[in-house]
C-alpha cells in the first residue's frame, strides 16, 4: 500500500493547531502507517516537496514569504486545508488590519525599544498591510474552523481524506471553537 | 391576551398541516409547530422589523422570498422554509455580516453565546467567502457598566427597538447610511453621558452578538438572558 | 563574504533561518538567526477592554498560551489591584506547571529526542517523532504520555487543551471539582515513573555528546530568572533575579520596575528583538533565561526527587552550568518538579473552595505581570484609561531574552563544525540544535509582528551564496 502524503505548513498562526494536531496523541503515531509526513516544522526536510497528497495549512498570510509559500505549496498539492481560525478567517491576526502597518512596525521597533530603534529589513520578509485567509489568494479545498480545532476533528479530518473522501464538516464545527 | 377576533386559517409549512390564527406571522405558526427558521433581528417580545433576511422562505405560486417574520398567513399558503436557494441566501447574508465587521470569535467575551456564531454553525458555514473590510471602530467603554463594541454589531436593531418599545427611553438609534451605519446613543455621545439612558441593561440582554456586553467579562463569558422580554410585554399589555 | 543560510530551521517552534558568514580562508567568521515572522500584539490589542487581554493575548502562543494567560492574567489583577483568592493562585500554578510539562515534553520528544536517540548525522528524512517511533517506541510512546498527561491536566481544569480561557483577570473561572481533582491524582504515577525514566536514560546518553556540550553556547553569562525570597525555583511568582557566571546575584528587583533594568534592542536583520540588562549596555548586558537559568539560579526546588537531581545536576560543572545543551537535562528536572509540585497541590488544603475569583473595576491604570514561561521569563505590561481599554502594551517574551545567547551560541558552534565550504547536513543540523537547545517558541517571539522560518546561508568572503538549506 502506498502511503499518502501529508505534509503541515505554519504561516502566520500562533502554532496552537499544530499543537492541536499533535494532540492526537497516539492516533499520531497511529497514523504513520498509512501516511508519510513529508514536510513540517516537525521533521527535518527543507524543500516542500513534489506532489503532495494533502497540505495542512495553520495561519493567515501575512507576509510576501506567507504568499509565496502558499502559491508554492498550492502548486503541488492535491487537497489543500485551510486548519484553524487563522486560515480560515484571519483571526487575530487581522486584529491589525485596521492600524496602519507602519504604525505596528513602529510600535513594536521603535516605541517598545530602547537601542536602535528600527524596523527589521534586513534577511526578513516585508509584510503585507493587511493579514487575510488563505481562500483569498487560492482555492482551498477543505476548511477546518476553530482556535484551534480540537484533536478530535483534526482526526476525523484526515482519516477522511486518507480514505479518500471529503470531509463532510458542515454543522462540525464553528468560529472560535 | 390578545382579544381572539382573528379567523382561523390553515396553510402547509414544509408539508405540514398547520392551523393558525389570521393575525399570525408565518415565523409564529412555524415556531408553534417546531420547524425551524434561522432569524437574527427578531426576538420574541419585540416589535418585527425583517431587517436581516435571514427568516427569507419561498411561497408557492411566487419567485418572491419572503420574510417570515414580518408575513401574515393566508389561507391555503404553501410555505417551504428549507432549499437549496434559501441556503444560498442564508449564507449569503451572514457571510456579509462577517465580512463587514471584526468578528474574532476566538477571543469574544459571547464566544460560545453568540446567535451570529450559532447561525453560522447551524447553517454550515465553513468561511466566509467574500473578503473581509476590517474597518477601524470604536469601543465605547464610557459607560460604567456596560461596553458596546461596534466591531462586533450586525445592526440588527434589538437595543434600539427594547429601548424604545419596551423601557421607553429610546437611548439607541441608527446614524450614518449603508456600510457606515452605526448604533449611537442620543445625539451620537457616549454611552456614558447619554441622559435617557436609565442602565436598565435590557439592549445588553437582546444583543445577540458580543456588541453590548456587560463590563468586565472576560472571553467567553458574557451569556445574554433574552427570555424575559415576552413576560414584560404581556405584562405591559395587560396593565393597559 | 560567503554566507550559509538554513531555512527554514525545523523542530523548532516557529518561523526563522541562520545565517552564517565565513572569511576569505573558509572559516566562519560570524553566524546570525533571522526571525521571520511579526504579528503586532503590541498593537492590535490597543483599544480593547483590559479584561479581554488574558484570552487574546494567549493567542501570542499554542503552545505556552497558559504562561501568556498568567503574565496578563496577573497584569490584569494589577490594574483591578486585588489579591487573588488563595485558591485561584494554587489553581492557576497547576495548570501552569501542566503546561510545563507538556511543552518541554514537547522539546524533549518531539524536538530533539530525534537527536539523542538516532544521531545528529543520522538521515534527515527519519530524523524526526516517527522515526524515534519506529527505533525506539517506548521512547515515542512515553513522550506522547507526558505531553498527554500536561495538556488533560489544562484541559480538565479550563475545558480546552490549548486556549482555555479559564485563568481570568482576579483568579479563575471555575473552581475544581473533586472528582476533576481526583482523575488527576490518578495519573500522577506514571508521569512519574516516565519522567524518572527518561532521565536515567538521558544522563547516560550524554557521554555521546561530549563535543555538543562544550561548543552549544556554552561560555559564561548572566542568568535571569525569577526566585522566591529563600532562592527556591519559581514559575509563578518572586524577585526577578539576575545572577552572574559565578553564581553572585547581580541584582534583585520587582517586576514592575522591570523597565529600569531590562532594555530592548532591535537588530535590522530580524523581528526578534534582544533584551539587554541596562545596567551593562548592549550588547554586552547578554544573559539567558529558561530551565538552564532557573536550576542554575534555584537554591532548591522544593520536592523531594526533583531536589535530588538538582544536586547531581550541580555536579556537573564547578560553578554555574554554563553549556546550553544541559537545557535538555534541565527541562526534564523541570518535568519531574511539576509532576511532583501538582500533586501537592492538589493535595492541599482548600483547593476545592468555590472563592476562586476577586471582582472590582480598573483600580489601577498601569499594571505588570511576569512568569515563568517554559522558555524563561515573560512580562507582560499595560496601560489602559478610566474606561478600561488599552492605551499602550509592552511585551517581553521568553524567547527574546535569548536572542543574544543563541547568536553567540550559533557563531561557537558554526566555528567548530563547519570548517570550509563544504558543509555536511550533519554540521548544519548541530547549527539548528544549538538554537533548539534554547527551545526558542518564535511564535511567541515574534508577538510583535511576524513569524520565523529556519533557513541557513552559507555566503562566501566576496558575498556568493555557496550552500543554503532551507528547513
Amino acid at each position: 500500500m502506498t502511503k499518502a502524503r501529508v505534509a503541515t505548513v505554519w504561516m502566520d498562526g500562533c502554532s496552537g493547531c499544530h499543537m492541536s494536531f499533535l494532540d492526537m496523541d497516539e492516533r499520531l503515531l497511529d497514523l504513520a502507517d498509512r501516511m508519510d509526513l513529508v514536510y513540517s516544522p516537525l521533521v527535518d526536510l527543507k524543500e516542500f516537496p513534489l506532489e503532495v497528497d494533502v497540505a495542512i495549512i495553520e495561519g493567515s498570510v501575512s507576509s510576501e514569504e506567507d504568499l509565496e509559500k502558499l502559491y508554492h505549496v498550492r502548486s503541488r498539492t492535491k487537497v489543500l486545508v485551510s486548519l484553524g481560525d487563522c486560515a480560515v478567517t484571519a483571526n487575530v491576526p487581522s486584529m491589525r488590519n485596521p492600524f496602519d502597518l507602519d504604525c505596528v512596525l513602529r510600535r513594536g521597533y521603535e516605541e517598545n525599544a530602547d537601542v536602535n530603534r528600527q524596523v527589521p529589513v534586513e534577511n526578513v520578509p516585508r509584510l503585507l498591510p493587511r493579514a487575510r485567509p488563505l481562500h483569498e489568494f487560492v482555492k482551498v479545498d477543505v476548511f477546518v474552523p476553530g482556535c484551534p480545532p480540537s484533536a478530535d476533528l483534526i482526526h476525523f479530518v484526515v482519516s477522511e481524506l486518507l480514505e479518500g473522501r471529503t470531509p463532510e464538516l458542515a454543522g462540525q464545527c464553528r468560529f472560535g471553537a | 391576551m390578545k382579544p381572539n377576533t382573528a379567523q382561523i386559517t390553515t396553510l402547509k409549512i414544509d408539508g405540514h398541516d398547520c392551523g393558525a390564527r389570521s393575525d399570525e406571522t408565518i415565523l409564529d405558526v412555524a415556531q408553534e409547530n417546531n420547524i425551524f427558521i434561522p432569524t437574527l433581528c427578531h426576538i420574541d417580545g419585540l416589535q418585527d422589523i425583517g431587517a436581516c433576511r435571514l427568516c427569507l422562505v419561498e411561497i408557492k405560486g411566487s419567485n418572491k422570498l419572503l420574510p417570515a417574520c414580518v408575513t401574515r398567513v393566508q389561507e391555503g399558503m404553501e410555505v417551504t422554509t428549507n432549499s437549496p436557494r434559501l441556503q444560498h441566501y442564508r449564507k449569503a447574508i451572514l457571510e456579509m455580516l462577517f465580512s463587514e465587521r471584526n468578528h474574532i470569535c476566538s477571543v469574544c467575551v459571547s464566544n460560545g453565546h453568540c446567535e451570529l456564531q450559532w447561525l453560522a454553525e447551524q447553517l454550515g458555514l465553513t468561511h466566509i467567502s467574500v473578503p473581509y473590510l476590517h474597518p477601524k471602530l470604536e469601543v465605547d467603554a464610557s459607560n460604567r457598566r456596560f461596553v458596546a463594541d461596534h466591531n462586533r454589531c450586525i445592526l440588527c436593531t434589538r437595543c434600539v427597538r427594547v429601548c424604545d418599545e419596551i423601557e421607553g427611553a429610546h437611548t439607541w438609534d441608527l446614524y450614518g447610511r449603508g456600510v457606515d451605519t452605526r448604533v449611537v446613543s442620543d445625539l451620537k455621545q457616549p454611552w456614558g453621558e447619554s441622559e435617557s439612558c436609565t442602565g436598565c441593561g435590557k439592549c445588553v440582554h437582546v444583543c445577540p452578538t458580543g456588541a453590548l456586553v456587560e463590563k468586565g467579562r472576560s472571553a467567553g463569558e458574557m451569556t445574554k438572558r433574552g427570555q424575559f422580554l415576552p413576560y414584560l410585554t404581556l405584562m405591559r399589555e395587560e396593565r393597559q | 563574504m560567503p554566507t550559509i543560510t538554513i531555512d527554514p530551521i525545523t523542530r523548532i517552534e516557529g518561523h526563522s533561518r541562520v545565517s552564517i558568514h565565513l572569511d576569505k580562508s573558509g572559516m566562519v567568521q560570524d553566524a546570525q538567526l533571522h526571525v521571520t515572522q511579526f504579528r503586532g500584539f503590541e498593537k492590535l490589542c490597543q483599544g480593547r477592554p483590559f479584561y479581554e487581554m488574558p484570552a487574546l493575548m494567549a493567542r501570542i502562543c499554542g503552545i505556552c498560551p497558559v504562561s501568556h494567560l498568567i503574565a496578563s492574567a496577573k497584569a490584569c489583577d494589577a490594574l483591578l489591584a486585588v489579591r487573588i483568592p488563595e485558591t485561584a493562585e494554587r489553581l492557576r500554578r497547576i495548570m501552569h506547571l501542566a503546561q510545563i510539562i507538556q511543552s518541554h515534553a514537547l522539546s524533549f520528544f518531539y524536538l530533539c529526542s530525534p537527536d539523542f536517540l538516532l544521531g545528529m548525522d543520522s538521515d534527515p528524512a527519519h530524523r524526526n517523532l516517527f522515526g524515534v517511533a519506529a527505533h525506539s517506541p517506548q521512547l515515542a510512546r512515553d513522550g506522547v504520555q507526558l505531553r498527554k498527561f500536561g495538556q488533560e491536566i489544562i484541559r480538565i481544569l479550563g475545558g480546552k487543551r490549548i486556549h482555555p480561557a479559564w485563568i481570568v483577570p482576579g483568579g479563575v473561572s471555575n473552581p475544581l471539582k473533586a472528582e476533576d481533582r481526583d482523575a488527576i491524582l490518578k495519573m500522577v504515577p506514571e508521569a512519574l515513573e516516565i519522567a524518572q525514566r527518561t532521565l536515567t536514560w538521558f544522563k547516560r546518553q550524554l557521554e555521546n555528546f561530549r563535543e555538543e556540550i562544550r561548543v552549544f553556547a556554552n561560555f559564561p553569562s548572566h542568568f535571569l530568572a525569577l526566585a522566591k525570597d529563600d532562592g527556591g525555583l519559581a514559575f509563578y511568582k518572586g524577585w526577578i533575579r539576575i545572577v552572574d557566571a559565578d553564581g553572585e546575584i547581580v541584582n534583585n528587583f520587582e517586576a514592575r520596575d522591570y523597565q529600569e533594568y531590562i532594555g530592548e534592542a532591535v537588530e535590522p536583520n530580524s523581528y526578534l528583538k534582544s533584551p539587554f540588562y541596562k545596567p551593562l549596555g548592549y550588547p554586552q548586558g547578554m544573559y539567558r533565561v529558561g530551565p538552564l537559568a532557573r536550576l542554575n539560579m534555584a537554591r532548591h526546588c522544593g520536592t523531594p526527587l526533583a531536589d535530588q537531581e538538582l544536586a547531581e545536576f550541580r555536579e556537573l560543572e564547578r560553578r554555574f552550568v554554563l553549556s546550553s545543551f544541559y537545557y535538555h537535562y534541565a527541562r526534564l528536572i523541570e518535568i519531574l518538579f511539576s509532576i511532583e509540585r501538582i500533586e501537592w497541590l492538589l493535595n492541599s488544603e482548600g483547593i476545592l473552595s468555590d472563592h476562586v475569583r476577586a471582582y472590582a473595576g480598573p483600580n489601577e491604570y498601569e499594571g505588570v505581570g511576569v512568569a515563568e514561561a517554559p522558555r524563561g521569563t515573560l512580562i507582560h505590561h499595560y496601560k489602559i484609561n478610566p474606561n478600561g481599554l488599552i492605551q499602550t502594551a509592552n511585551l517581553i517574551i521568553a524567547t527574546s531574552h535569548n536572542n543574544l545567547a543563541m547568536n553567540r551560541g550559533l557563531t561557537q558552534v558554526a566555528k567548530h563544525f563547519i570548517k570550509g565550504r563544504v558543509v555536511p547536513e550533519g554540521a548544519l543540523n548541530r547549527v539548528e540544535a544549538v538554537i533548539r537547545a534554547f527551545d526558542p517558541c518564535l511564535s511567541c517571539s515574534t508577538h510583535a509582528d511576524g513569524r520565523m522560518m529556519l533557513n541557513v546561508q552559507v555566503f562566501s568572503s566576496d558575498g556568493e551564496l555557496i550552500n543554503e538549506v532551507n528547513r
